[in-house]
Parts: structure tokens; C-alpha cells; sequence
């Protein structure tokens, strides 16, 4: 059967009852989004009005929920917290990022996509296990600090359950992310525009700043979110890695459907962790120019 | 069968075919029941569902369950209390016909009608408990009244001091101060869960504040899980003091042991997991420090008596499959390979099955201080303990 087919009205069968073959392309992506997406969101706006009082929710309308994150010191400390962390993070990401999806793309010739499998490698196996071994590798007792107690040097104390070991953790778990993001924009970038800047008197830095930079820069702000975000909201991470000076705002939102049991709280910070997200990505969408990003709407 | 069906196919039309598969297939969708060979694994299985602390899952036991009663043993993990509590209170009576819980939370999943009074009748195997875990000395197995046995016992213990006592000095035993002393900063450790930091910790505020043993607000002996205001003032006072010492709030046993072994934390309250597999260590002479596990400081302690409940909407059969679950569990030749797998102490007397050194690293003869020790319970207020605890971890 063919579109036009499906298009083409039936007898006893009203036209605006027809259902137009996009529609039922796109229908179940939309489906999906209402369902895993807008309906548990919905969910938890509803719950953050609501209170919770020993274990159990009370629909009682009220802001208290919203009232105690803006009056309570301590909600505000693990935001921060997370935010300079994410900040971090994605700060040395990107830095490290750059240069590795950049070799990839020049210079990996036909071994490029087998290079960026490489970088996916680490996602066989759980982010428990990741965690775990990092542990053995920051650890007390794990391979550094060993090594160097074999040749009679102390431990480095911040590899040791601190917001430092944390931080290299989220480099190591969102890592692969930045560097995808930048090398599929690198793949479409026309490197022949470095030798015309060459040809017209820019050294290497001047074409990568005015040149390679800003036509790349869509690629660079999809790594940045891509790592920013779920940092922010990391909690397994911190858990494991942070030791007690580095409760994130993850971890004290997980604990809120935990082990407290106040799960009102809980939904609020949600809908705060959500908004700050949101308002993280327009941010970004901003500092976007469309004409001097690489970014052609689908024609070149 | 299958030759009759292919028989049967030759003298009909694919349409005809299609049609009476579809009338089958719509047929079993109404009437919820397949077709006459296919079989309902649910009907002709029995399973029963149990919302569970992973370390019970022996798979002897298990395997002796399912091969005697011809059922399905389907275990749900959890970590804490409250977690469990809370996947009942959301519809988990539906979901699972058995759930574990320890100190004072039986009586409340029964007050709340979460679960159901358990059958000891149906237990043939209490006889082997010890009478210290009976609900006539152990009260918290019956409810408020003594009128239903709300669970039956499991294994025991407390959450005490684990301690090297190679690094640490003789005279700084025995106390939670320990737990503040200066002397070891960044080589002790707590676990990460808030309700045992905030309990222990209150008894020391308590001890200093001298409320302990004075009279309570609600007229009741001290209870951690119930302190005043002015306590818990003092217990996020102290709570914070210590974070400053700590190395790590560890997640899990595996970790704590770890970092006793790598000699990086010399004081930690547990749940003498980690002591006794120490201890098996020390003997094989594999650990070149020593241990020991302050069960009771001299403040008070923490306990915990892990016991099974059944829930309020388990059907007979579940039931019944409940109650034969928990009688193989406290069979004597059972329980041995419980707590050797565990680690716990018994709740069963099984002194007979296990050897001397055994019976003293599962507190085979030390069930009367079970007794002395504050059982783990609901936290008054769950809300204040979680800004108490938010506050200290944003400190």
C-alpha cells in the first residue's frame, strides 16, 4: 500500500477522519515521549506540591517543598556543588577532548571509525563496574597510591575518597561523549578552509580560533551538554568516589525516594534539577550562530 | 500432535487457517487462558515473591525449596528498611508475599496492614530458636497487644565498633567516642546510611546532654530513634564534628573490608561482617593486625533482630508457602550454612553443628544481649532526621 493510497479518502468515511502518513511516522515517537518522558514528569510536578509525613504522601497542595530548597542552606550547597563539579568536568573534558577527536578526524584516515569504537569501549561493561574499577585504581589501596608506596613515597590523599576523585570519575564515565560530539562535527568540517586561512597569512592558533573553533562550535555545545547535564545530576559517582565532602545534589535527590521516604521533597528538587537543565541547554542554545557554526539546515 | 496438525492443514484453506488461529489467539486474550497446548507457567508454578536482604538468598536453600515444594523462589532485594517499607506502602502488598524488616518494623508494617499475623504452628522449626527470640522475651515478634505474632526471627546482631587494635590504643576502646577521636582522623570510616549514623551518634548526644536516662517525653525508656529536639541538635553538632575525621562513608561490606585490610580505616561501626571475616583471616594468618568488635559501647548500642513477615495480601497458597520457606530456613542443618554464609549470629541454637570458634564469631552463647542493645526502628520524625542528615552532609 502506498501513501497514496492511505491518503485517498474510503467511501462512508469522512476525510478529516484520515490520519496523514506522517502522523503515523512520527505517532509512536510521540508516544514514547508522553509516556516515558512527560507523564512520570508530570508525576513529579504534581508530587513537589504534595507532603510527605513518615513515609507517606499526603496530597496536600502547598509550596513548602519549594520553600524549604530556597530556605534550607544545605539544598543549595549540594547544587553548587554539583554545578562546579559539572563545571569541572566538563572543562578538562573538553580540553582533553579536542585534541583526541581532532587526530581521529584528520589524521585517522580509514581507521577513524574503528578509533571511535575504541572510545565506546568502556560502555560494555555497567557504570557500577566502572566505578568499581576506578576504585582500585584511586583507592587507598589501589594501583597508584600501591605504586607509589612500593617505591617509598606517600599516597596522594586527594585520589582518596575526595571531590577530586569524584571529578576524575565523571571525566572517565562522560569523556567519550565530548570527543564523539566534537569528531562528528569535525568528519563534516572542510579542513581545505585552514589552508585557504594558511594561504592568506593566518598562523595555526589565528585559523583555529576564527576558523576551525567557530565552525565547530555546534558540535563542542552538544559535547558540553552532553556531559554537563548528566553531572549534575550524577549521584552514583560522588557515591562511590566522592567520600563525605562531596554529597551532590543526585545523591541527596536519590536519597529523598530512598531512605527518607520524603519523596514531596524529593519531586521538588527534581523539577529545580529539571529547570536548571533546561535553562543550561537554552543557555547554550544562545551562544549558537547558526551562519559561523558549520550548521547548513540540511543544504551545503 | 504434530503429525494430526499437519493432517488437519492439508484439508484447509490458508484463509480458513488464519482464521481459526486468530479466534484461538482472541479466544485466550478474553478468557485469559491459552490454548490447550500451550501452558500457563504462572498456573502450573506456584512462585513465591519475597522483598528481601540479598545475604539470605542461599542458593542451597533456595534450591532445597523450590525441588520440596515444586514452587518458584522469586527474591527482590533492598537495602534499607524504609526502602522496603516504602515499595509495600506504594502497592507492594500486590507484588511480593513476603518481606523482611528488623528491630520495631514489623509491628509497624502490621499496625499499617501491610502484613499478617505469622502462623508459628505452621514453623515446626521454632523449636530450635533460642527462647531469647521468642516473642515472650523478644516482644518487638508480637504486636503492641500479644495477641499476633507479626514475624518470625531470622539472625541477629548489632551495628558495633569494628576495631584494629594495632593502631588503636587500648584505652580508646569501648566507647562511641571513638568515633570522634582526633587521634585517628582519616583512618575511620561510617557507613553511608542515615538512619544508623543519626541513632548511634544520639546516644552519645544523649550520654553528654545527660537525657539518657532521665525521664522521656513520651514517658518511655531512651530510645535513639526518638530523641528531642535538643539531641538532635547535639547528634548533627557531633555529626559534623566526625565528618571531619572521616576517610569515607563506605556503600557496602566488600568496600569496608577492603579499607580495614589495606590498613586505611582502623575504627568502624558495622554490622560485624567485616570482624569476622577479619577474624577467619587472623586465624589462617593472612591479616597482620588485630581485631575486635565492641557489640555494646559503654553509651549503648544498636541492634537488630532480622525477621520474615508475610503480607497482608499473599493468597493461601502463598501463604502456606511463606510459612514452609521460613520452617527450612530455621532447620538446624539450614541455619548452620546461614550463618556461615552470612556471617550473622543465629538466632538458631546450632552450637552442636558448628565448631567452638564458630559458635564465639556468631554469638552462638551471647543471644541474652540481644536484649541490652536499642533495636532498629522508625526514626520519629523522617523528615527532621533527613535535614539533620542534609545538614550534615552539605557541612
Amino acid at each position: 500500500m502506498t501513501s497514496l493510497e492511505i491518503q485517498a479518502p474510503e467511501a462512508g468515511v469522512p476525510a478529516r477522519w484520515k490520519i496523514p502518513p506522517q502522523l503515523l511516522l512520527i505517532g509512536p515517537g510521540i508516544i514514547f515521549i508522553i509516556v516515558t518522558l512527560l507523564l512520570p514528569l508530570l508525576a513529579v510536578v504534581v508530587f513537589s506540591f504534595w507532603k510527605t509525613e513518615s513515609y507517606e504522601l499526603f496530597m496536600d497542595w502547598n509550596l513548602e517543598n519549594y520553600w524549604v530548597l530556597f530556605r534550607e542552606p544545605a539544598y543549595r550547597v549540594f547544587l553548587v556543588r554539583s554545578a562546579l563539579g559539572a563545571l569541572a568536568t566538563s572543562f578538562i573534558c573538553l580540553v582533553y577532548a579536542w585534541p583526541v577527536a581532532y587526530f581521529i578526524a584528520r589524521h585517522g584516515g580509514r581507521y577513524r571509525l574503528l578509533l571511535v569504537l575504541l572510545l565506546a569501549a568502556p560502555f560494555f561493561t555497567g557504570v557500577i563496574l566502572r566505578i568499581a574499577a576506578l576504585q582500585g585504581i584511586l583507592g587507598p589501596g589501589g594501583l597508584i597510591n600501591m605504586a607509589l608506596g612500593m617505591v617509598g613515597l606517600q599516597p596522594i590523599e586527594a585520589l582518596m575518597y575526595t571531590p577530586v576523585a569524584a571529578t576524575l570519575g565523571h571525566v572517565y564515565l562522560f569523556m567519550p561523549f565530548m570527543v564523539t560530539a566534537i569528531y562528528l562535527s569535525l568528519v563534516n568540517f572542510d579542513f581545505a578552509l585552514l589552508e585557504t586561512a594558511k594561504i592568506n597569512g593566518a598562523g595555526p592558533l589565528r585559523a583555529f580560533v576564527e576558523v576551525t573553533w567557530p565552525l565547530n562550535w555546534i558540535g563542542t555545545a552538544i559535547g558540553l551538554i552532553l556531559v554537563f547535564i548528566p553531572c549534575l545530576a550524577s549521584a552514583v559517582t560522588p557515591r562511590f568516589l566522592g567520600g563525605p565532602k562531596s554529597t551532590s545534589f543526585g545523591m541527596s535527590l536519590s536519597q529523598q525516594f530512598g531512605e527518607t521516604g520524603t519523596w514531596a521533597l524529593g519531586s521538588a528538587m527534581s523539577v529545580v534539577l529539571f529547570v536548571v537543565s533546561c535553562a543550561i541547554v537554552l543557555l547554550m542554545g544562545f551562544t549558537i550562530n547558526p551562519r559561523r557554526s558549520g550548521f547548513t539546515g540540511g543544504r551545503r | 500432535m504434530s503429525k494430526a496438525l499437519k493432517g488437519n492443514a492439508k484439508s484447509l484453506s490458508r484463509r480458513q487457517l488464519l482464521k481459526s488461529g486468530t479466534a484461538v489467539a482472541a479466544g485466550a486474550l478474553v478468557f485469559g487462558r491459552p490454548g490447550p497446548f500451550i501452558s500457563n507457567s504462572e498456573a502450573a508454578t506456584p512462585t513465591l515473591r519475597l522483598l528481601m536482604w540479598q545475604p539470605y538468598s542461599i542458593k542451597e536453600i533456595v534450591s532445597e525449596f523450590e525441588s520440596t515444594t515444586g514452587a518458584k523462589f522469586a527474591p527482590t532485594f533492598f537495602d534499607g528498611n524504609s526502602e522496603a517499607f516504602n515499595k509495600l506502602k506504594v502497592g507492594g502488598t500486590k507484588d511480593f508475599d513476603m518481606v523482611m524488616a528488623d528491630g520495631f518494623w514489623p509491628r509497624l508494617y502490621f499496625r499499617q496492614g501491610l502484613t499478617k499475623a505469622v502462623d508459628y504452628s505452621k514453623i515446626p522449626n521454632m523449636s530450635g530458636v533460642f527462647p531469647d527470640f521468642l516473642p515472650q522475651s523478644f516482644k518487638l515478634l508480637a504486636d503492641e497487644e500479644g495477641k499476633n505474632n507479626v514475624a518470625a526471627p531470622n539472625c541477629w546482631g548489632g551495628y558495633g565498633i569494628t576495631v584494629n587494635t594495632t593502631n588503636v590504643a587500648k584505652e580508646d576502646i569501648g566507647s562511641i567516642e571513638l568515633l570522634l577521636n582526633s587521634k585517628y582522623a582519616g583512618h575511620l570510616a561510617t557507613n553511608s546510611r542515615f538512619e544508623e549514623n543519626i541513632a548511634l551518634m544520639g546516644i552519645l548526644a544523649a550520654t553528654r546532654l545527660g537525657t539518657k536516662d532521665g525521664p522521656r517525653p513520651d514517658g518511655k525508656p531512651f530510645n535513639p530513634y526518638q530523641l528531642t529536639d535538643a539531641e538532635l541538635e547535639e547528634t548533627k553538632r557531633l555529626l559534623i564534628e566526625q565528618k571531619k575525621l572521616l576517610l569515607t562513608r563506605y556503600q557496602d561490606y566488600d568496600a569496608l573490608d577492603r579499607l580495614m585490610r589495606a590498613n586505611s580505616v582502623w575504627a568502624a561501626p558495622e554490622f560485624a561482617e567485616t570482624y569476622r571475616h577479619l577474624t577467619v583471616l587472623k586465624k589462617d594468618g593472612k591479616l597482620n593486625f588485630d581485631v575486635e568488635h565492641v557489640l555494646k559501647p559503654k553509651e549503648g548500642g544498636l541492634g537488630w533482630v532480622d525477621t520474615w513477615m508475610i503480607s497482608s495480601e499473599a493468597d493461601s497458597e502463598r501463604t502456606e508457602l511463606a510459612h514452609k520457606w521460613i520452617d527450612l530456613f530455621l532447620q538446624k542443618d539450614n541455619y548452620a550454612k546461614v550463618v556461615r554464609s552470612t556471617g550473622y549470629g543465629g538466632v538458631v541454637d546450632v552450637r552442636s553443628i558448628l565448631t567452638a570458634d564458630e559458635s564465639e564469631l556468631y554469638f552462638q552463647n551471647r543471644s541474652a544481649e540481644a536484649s541490652q542493645l536499642h533495636m532498629f526502628d522508625q526514626p520519629s520524625s523522617p523528615e527532621k532526621w533527613e535535614r539533620i542528615w542534609s545538614d550534615v552532609e552539605a557541612s
